[in-house]
């Protein structure tokens, strides 16, 4: 059976160019290369293919929506979405919804957060990450309710990603229970106590489910995340002194926006070098 | 036959009543009659009416439970404790005014108001079966694995009598210086405790082991009882006045009086606390009955209250510590925990007064003699009850549990339909118990307030809600009572995956009789989102279903949906077999009471 798999590999990887090159649908993975002229998409022969019951046309005819990049045929895969279809065409018209990136396509994709089927789901958290919005926000705040762990953690990211300030406190619910990606976006999304209370977690939790956030904190830039709480993480750091906590710091500094605060930059410096980095912020 | 055989059988016995007046403390041991044949009763009726007319010995009333440092007692009015430092090898046996014992190679007896030490004999290398005492002398039970021996006790210690035999006697009884000794399963003989002569047998048809003195009057039996009055002559023909409890699958399967051919041991087991605690008494029109109408069955902590008649439940309570021992009263119970405290509870089981032992106790014996308990402070329903009972109950109590629960669903109250969706929510309740929950629930009746509120509950991680509410039940309920408020909720429900395809399933079915137009858009997104991609044969059922419900409230649009779907190769295939009866069968009325929604707004 094993030799049969492999020969059968083999077949297929001697095969993929010459597929590929007979058909744009079938490299549906790909994604639409910038710069590069894509050929025009037939709006109306695309809803045809895709209304056509017929899967393998429809495949086709979202892999031309991919490859085109064409916003507009975002209405064509939502409709789609609305009608519903197989898995393999789901997934695949999931994921073109988030490669094109439009906004009206939150509300399709939002219902399909909470189908059954858990790859479906977390596709569906996946793009909704990419089309944005209040609807997008408000269904990946809904995955974190939910009992898929994985799901939680692509909607942890997908909140980070989309700014959602609104759901650092869920986040917070989450991050101790099997959800490490929340650190990553309390750290990214946190304002001024929420971010101290989240340094506060350090030696609470394991560092592993932390670290992601810490990052993400060092480097922001923006007002909401006080210095006050960014040195006092820096300095607990120091203490650590494990070699985890000071390859954090040395990464935070070697990738230190330009436009951060230098004060933080030292700090991270001095406490590489050993040195107690204080706070006079409150 | 042979009342004149019988006679002749027991006229040693009659003689000795003539002539051995004084028998000596050695006296020789006296063996039962082997040959003995039924006398229909004649010899019993004869003993009978010799102690007719004598005053009762009245019971001692007094709680004793053995600790590890030896036993400790209170009297039941609270005017006495005691405590005997030592260590019994057998539990504590109240007998008449006496409290008796074994310990090492002693049978002791104390006073059991006071404690004190009123006699000690030896065991004669057996172990204490059972003892009794009619104010003054006392009869014991001794055995082992080969023989049994009675033998008759004076106030003051001396042995009067003894009878040995290979047959085992079970636990005696004494009233106006008779034993009463029951052995072989079927036989009362009645001993005189003077010098052990046999004046009288009575023959039983159900079994016999234990004999036993409430309020005065006697009692032989083991399942049932029957007394010993003018009718007991008529044992042997089933006549005589007797009382039994109803047959009953109760938790852990407690016995009421239980084998009188087993040596109690001072060592506490499981059964100790899986105990029926039941006392006779006369109706009031002479019956034999069981006080005020109610006996207790104990599992643990837990003590039902069950009907005498028809063994219904009547209340129940949990008790915050396990229930080693007890006693039935005329009306009413006390119960020992082992803690070392007593409850004396009335006979709708509401708290009449406590007391205190003192140490922890591994068992108790109780004597509550015929006196009634008087009543307590009324609680709540017997739904209220059962659902505090299960409240306290720990995860190993299953058996309690499942017991409780199967009252439960007998019992009108809407408050149950809460109980039981708290309980098919719980994760401590077994699964087998949950499904049980929720096969209850789906045939309540009332309490649709409570089932509107769970279900308008989902699972919520971030809140802590890790178990969704019993959709199924709940749907089947609602839907069987028409109620159109859940049909928003059962909605929602469609589309939480952390329900399962079972529940899903339901709340369709359910939609089918309840959705109104309000409802369309999740019908819709639940039908456009499986009827592709259900995968097994609940989910194809609810597509179907909500296939049902779009076409009787989604006006022209709707039907679009599902026709479209019917013609789509892409639909499952189950699902796309099921469409044209659905699509051709005549349309339903929609529900009345429908929130105004414009349909064309969501449809695609």
């Amino acid at each position: 059976m094993l030799q049969k798999l492999a020969v059968i590999g083999l077949c297929v990887a001697s095969f993929a160019p010459a597929l590929v090159s007979l058909s744009p649908a079938l490299a549906s993975a790909a994604p639409a290369a910038k710069g590069k002229a894509q050929p025009a998409l037939n709006l109306d022969a695309t809803k045809k293919a895709l209304e056509s019951g017929d899967e393998a046309r429809a495949l086709a005819a979202l892999d031309e929506i991919e490859l085109s990049g064409d916003r507009r045929a975002a209405a064509l895969v939502e409709a789609l979405l609305a009608r519903g279809a197989s898995s393999k065409l789901l997934l695949r018209a999931i994921g073109v919804a988030g490669a094109l990136g439009a906004p009206s396509s939150s509300s399709a994709l939002a219902p399909y957060v909470k189908h059954r089927a858990a790859e479906v789901r977390r596709a569906a958290a996946q793009s909704l990450a990419r089309t944005k919005g209040s609807v997008a926000v408000s269904a990946l705040r809904g995955a974190l309710r939910g009992s898929d762990q994985a799901l939680r953690g692509t909607a942890a990211d997908g909140l980070s990603a989309l700014g959602a300030k609104e759901a650092v406190p869920d986040l917070f619910v989450v991050l101790p229970k099997d959800t490490p990606e929340a650190a990553g976006a309390i750290g990214t999304l946190c304002t001024a106590d929420e971010c101290k209370r989240f340094v506060a977690l350090l030696g609470k939790l394991p560092f592993d489910v932390m670290e992601s956030g810490f990052l993400p904190l060092l480097l922001r830039t923006d007002p909401g995340a006080a210095d006050g709480s960014k040195l006092q993480l820096i300095e607990q750091l120091r203490r650590m002194a494990t070699q985890k906590a000071n390859a954090l710091l040395a990464t935070a500094l070697a990738s230190y926006p330009a436009n951060g605060n230098p004060k933080i930059k030292s700090a991270i410096d001095a406490a590489l070098h050993g040195h107690t980095v204080t706070s006079t912020e409150p | 036959m042979s009342l004149r055989r019988s006679f002749w059988l027991l006229a040693p016995g009659a003689l000795c009543l003539a002539g051995c007046g004084a028998a000596s403390v050695n006296a020789d041991r006296k063996g039962l009659d082997p040959d003995w044949q039924n006398d229909s009763g004649a010899s019993i009726a004869q003993v009978e009416q010799r102690l007719h007319a004598l005053p009762a010995v009245a019971n001692a009333r007094v709680a004793v439970g053995v600790s590890e440092t030896g036993l400790a007692a209170v009297t039941l009015d609270n005017a006495s404790h005691w405590t005997y430092a030592g260590r019994p090898t057998s539990a504590p046996i109240i007998a008449g005014p006496l409290v008796i014992f074994s310990e090492a190679d002693r049978i002791l007896a104390l006073d059991a108001k006071s404690g004190q030490k009123t006699w000690s004999i030896g065991n004669r290398g057996m172990s204490l079966r059972g003892a009794a005492n009619d104010g003054t002398s006392s009869a014991l039970i001794l055995a082992d694995t080969h023989k049994s021996l009675f033998l008759g006790i004076s106030a003051s210690g001396a042995v009067q009598s003894s009878v040995e035999s290979d047959a085992s006697f079970g636990v005696p009884a004494a009233r106006g210086g008779v034993a009463f000794v029951p052995w072989s399963n079927q036989y009362v003989s009645a001993l005189e405790l003077k010098n052990g002569d046999e004046i009288g047998r009575l023959l039983a048809r159900v079994q016999v082991s234990q004999a036993l003195n409430f309020g005065g009057q006697l009692y032989f039996g083991e399942q049932g009882l029957l007394r010993f009055d003018e009718k007991a002559r008529f044992a042997s023909t089933n006549q005589a006045n007797h009382v039994g409890l109803p047959k009953l699958d109760l938790p852990g399967k407690p016995a009421w009086l239980g084998s009188g051919l087993v040596n109690p041991s001072s060592q506490a087991n499981a059964r100790t606390k899986i105990r029926i605690f039941a006392a006779p008494v006369a109706g009031p029109n002479g019956e034999l009955t069981l006080g005020a109408g109610t006996f207790v069955a104990t599992y643990f902590r837990v003590a039902f209250g069950l009907d005498a008649k028809t063994g219904a439940l009547r209340w129940v309570r949990s008790l915050p510590v396990d229930i080693v021992g007890g006693a039935a009263a005329s009306s009413g119970f006390v119960l020992c925990g082992s803690n070392g405290k007593l409850w004396s509870l009335d006979s709708a089981g509401n708290d009449a007064g406590g007391l205190e032992l003192g140490p922890k106790i591994q068992m108790c014996a109780v004597d509550a003699g015929a006196q009634p308990v008087s009543n307590g402070k009324a609680r709540g329903s017997i739904a209220e009850q059962i659902t505090q009972a299960l409240d306290g109950l720990e995860p190993d109590m299953a058996e309690a549990e499942r017991y409780l629960v199967s009252e439960l669903g007998k019992q009108d109250d809407p408050l149950v339909t809460k109980t039981l969706i708290d309980l098919s929510s719980s994760p401590r309740i077994p699964p087998d118990l949950r499904l049980e929950t929720r096969r209850l629930l789906a045939l309540r009746k009332n309490g649709a307030e409570y089932m509107l509120t769970a279900l308008a509950r989902h699972y919520d991680f971030v809140s802590g809600v890790l178990l969704p509410p019993p959709v199924a039940p709940l749907a089947d309920a609602l839907a069987a009572s028409g109620d159109t408020r859940a049909a928003p909720l059962l909605a929602k429900h469609l589309n939480d995956p952390a329900n399962s395809a079972d529940d899903v399933a339901h709340a369709a079915r359910a939609l089918v009789k309840l959705a109104t137009v309000a409802e369309y858009e999740d019908l819709r997104t639940f039908f456009a989102l499986y009827r592709a991609t259900a995968d097994d044969e609940a989910l194809v059922a609810a597509v179907v279903s909500c296939a049902e419900a779009l076409l009787r409230i989604g006006g022209s649009e709707g039907r679009a949906v599902v026709e479209r779907a019917s013609q789509d190769p892409l639909t499952q295939n189950d699902v796309r077999r099921a469409l044209p009866a659905v699509l051709a069968a005549p349309a339903a009325p929609a529900a009345s009471a429908a929130p105004a929604a414009p349909v064309s707004a969501s449809s695609r």
